[in-house]
């Protein structure tokens, strides 16, 4: 579905993605790992249109990608990204209605709303509420409704758990699977590694730019290298 | 009494005038996080426009104000699209912006001065009588009026646009994080484009208004200093707070002026300015919403 191939990405002199190549079939959940500074979110900004890649080339759906990141979303990619970005100046509601921003089919946005009220049911109760006076675990939640509302059919998750409560990873964790569920395809970075690992079907190591590792996500968490690196076992220089 | 009412009435007309142009400023400052200083150029050159229109095309006088808001508008896109743009897709720091800003508005003020239009005070055709209605003891001027309704009206036009429309719903998650309307899809150009026309149109009649209660000349664009005043007094960024900063320092400027000396008028102005700042610096209403980590 998302094929990216020989991706190559400079800020200033700083050699950001080397390369990068990575393959997302449809309906799969794919996870790249990583530590800190690995490239992880320069990759998913490339793909949104937010970083501008200087050599390589963006496949989606058989076409080349374009780039403008609007014609990205308009094309069925949608990204949530790090840190959630919500508009904490406007309602829960209206945050959503910015999530359908490129639709004009009125009845299939109000069938969507009412699907990602489903899913988290705290938004429906918070509808009025101005954003920025939501929890993080409520704002997490937010930014993935407010994702779904372009009803994308690729959703590109940027550290979904980065600084919630470990009760919480896990209920964003299980509505990641949910939303899989619903027939989305899913590219996810995430630095909890074994998390990611666990609910995907691919997975990648992108390590200082450059992809060192990749294949099916049960067999990479038995990899000893991965395990050391990232899992915590065994646990010797790296961090 | 009265005296009052009158003070109070001719402050909301001057007034509303500051508020139709400090929300050009609060349009692009919470977007761009800069002072467009060269918007007193775009109002300067909306004045002249009606003044040509009305003297030299003989037009009637709401088409001159259609054609000084359409013409402003056009300038002040084209600014964006010249001076502007160049340094949003170079990252510019917004000091650069700020110094452009200034650089265009002297520019627009000496292209005048060096035209055939030259540096000459011109008063406009006298499009009403100059005497007031009277509503018992308070005196209406005409133009006082006109300010006052066509202020109002264009103000509650973009307010409705902003509060209520797709359109402002993107300008204001745009004005929040300029990524994250960009992630919805939102082409943040032409977000910009927007709020230049809009910032421009109102520019055009604010101008106009101006031109007909005093004269044109190249430097009238000047008098935006108290619409950027009243902006950040009220809160920059915020258009709620352009409009009630407006309203107060027409009103206070010109309760001063009545009441003391109109030579004070400035001078408190100015004081109540960095009084404000230094109080409470995001302005009376000032964006202060905070994202959680």
């Amino acid at each position: 579905m998302l094929k990216v191939d020989n991706l190559n990405v400079y800020y200033g002199g700083i050699h950001a993605l080397k390369g990068v190549s990575i393959n997302v079939d449809e309906g799969q959940i794919v996870s790249i790992i990583g530590s800190n500074g690995a490239g992880k979110s320069t990759l998913i900004n490339s793909i949104s249109g937010i970083v501008k890649y200087k050599e390589g080339e963006i496949t989606y759906k058989e076409n080349k990608l374009p780039k403008q990141a609007h014609k990205i979303v308009k094309a069925g990619i949608c990204q949530v990204p790090e840190g959630r970005i919500i508009f904490a100046n406007l309602t829960v509601m209206e945050n959503l209605n910015m999530g359908a921003f490129l639709r004009n089919d009125k009845n299939a946005i109000e069938k969507d709303k009412k699907r990602i009220f489903e899913l988290f049911p705290i938004l429906k109760a918070r509808e009025n509420q101005i954003a920025g006076t939501l929890s993080g675990g409520e704002q997490q939640m937010l930014a993935m409704g407010r994702g779904l509302m372009s009803n994308p059919d690729l959703i590109l998750l940027d550290e979904p758990s980065l600084g919630l409560a470990p009760l919480l990873i896990n209920t964003i964790f299980d509505i990641i699977i949910e939303i899989k569920n619903m027939g989305k395809t899913i590219l996810l970075v995430e630095q909890n590694a074994f998390k990611a690992l666990s609910i995907a079907d691919k997975a990648y190591v992108l390590e200082q730019g450059v992809v060192t590792l990749e294949g099916d996500a049960k067999a990479l968490i038995k990899d000893e290298k991965v395990q050391e690196a990232y899992l915590g076992k065994k646990s010797t220089q790296t961090v | 009494m009265s005296g009052f009412l009158q003070q109070v009435v001719n402050g909301l007309s001057i007034g509303s005038v500051y508020a139709l142009m400090a929300v050009g400023y609060s349009l692009v400052y919470s977007i761009m996080n800069f002072s467009n200083f060269a918007h007193g150029g775009v109002i300067m050159i909306g004045a002249y426009i009606g003044y040509f229109c009305l003297t030299l095309l003989n037009v009637p006088f709401f088409v001159a104000f259609l054609l000084s808001a359409i013409g402003s508008g056009l300038l002040a896109v084209s600014m964006e699209r010249v001076v502007y743009r160049p340094l949003r897709k170079r990252n510019a720091p917004f000091l650069y912006f700020i110094i452009s800003a200034m650089g265009a508005s002297i520019f627009l003020e000496n292209i005048v001065i060096a035209s055939p239009i030259g540096p000459t005070f011109r008063t406009y055709p006298a499009i009403f009588s100059t005497t007031p209605i009277m509503l018992g003891n308070i005196a209406l001027g005409r133009i006082d009026l006109l300010m006052f309704v066509i202020s109002t009206v264009s103000l509650a036009a973009l307010i409705y646009i902003i509060e209520k429309t797709k359109i402002g719903l993107s300008i204001r998650a745009t004005s929040y994080n300029i990524k994250g309307s960009t992630l919805m899809g939102v082409n943040v150009d032409m977000v910009i484009f927007i709020i230049f026309a809009m910032g421009g149109i109102l520019a055009g009649l604010a101008g106009m208004l101006f031109g007909m209660k005093y004269t044109v000349y190249p430097q009238i664009g000047n008098i935006t200093t108290k619409s950027f005043i009243a902006a950040v007094f009220g809160g920059l960024g915020s258009l709620q707070g352009a409009v009630v900063g407006s309203i107060l320092l027409g009103l206070i400027e010109t309760m001063v002026s009545g009441y003391f000396s109109s030579q004070y008028r400035d001078l408190i102005a100015f004081a109540l300015l960095i009084f404000v700042l230094v109080a409470k610096p995001t302005g009376l209403m000032g964006k202060n919403t905070e994202d959680k980590a």
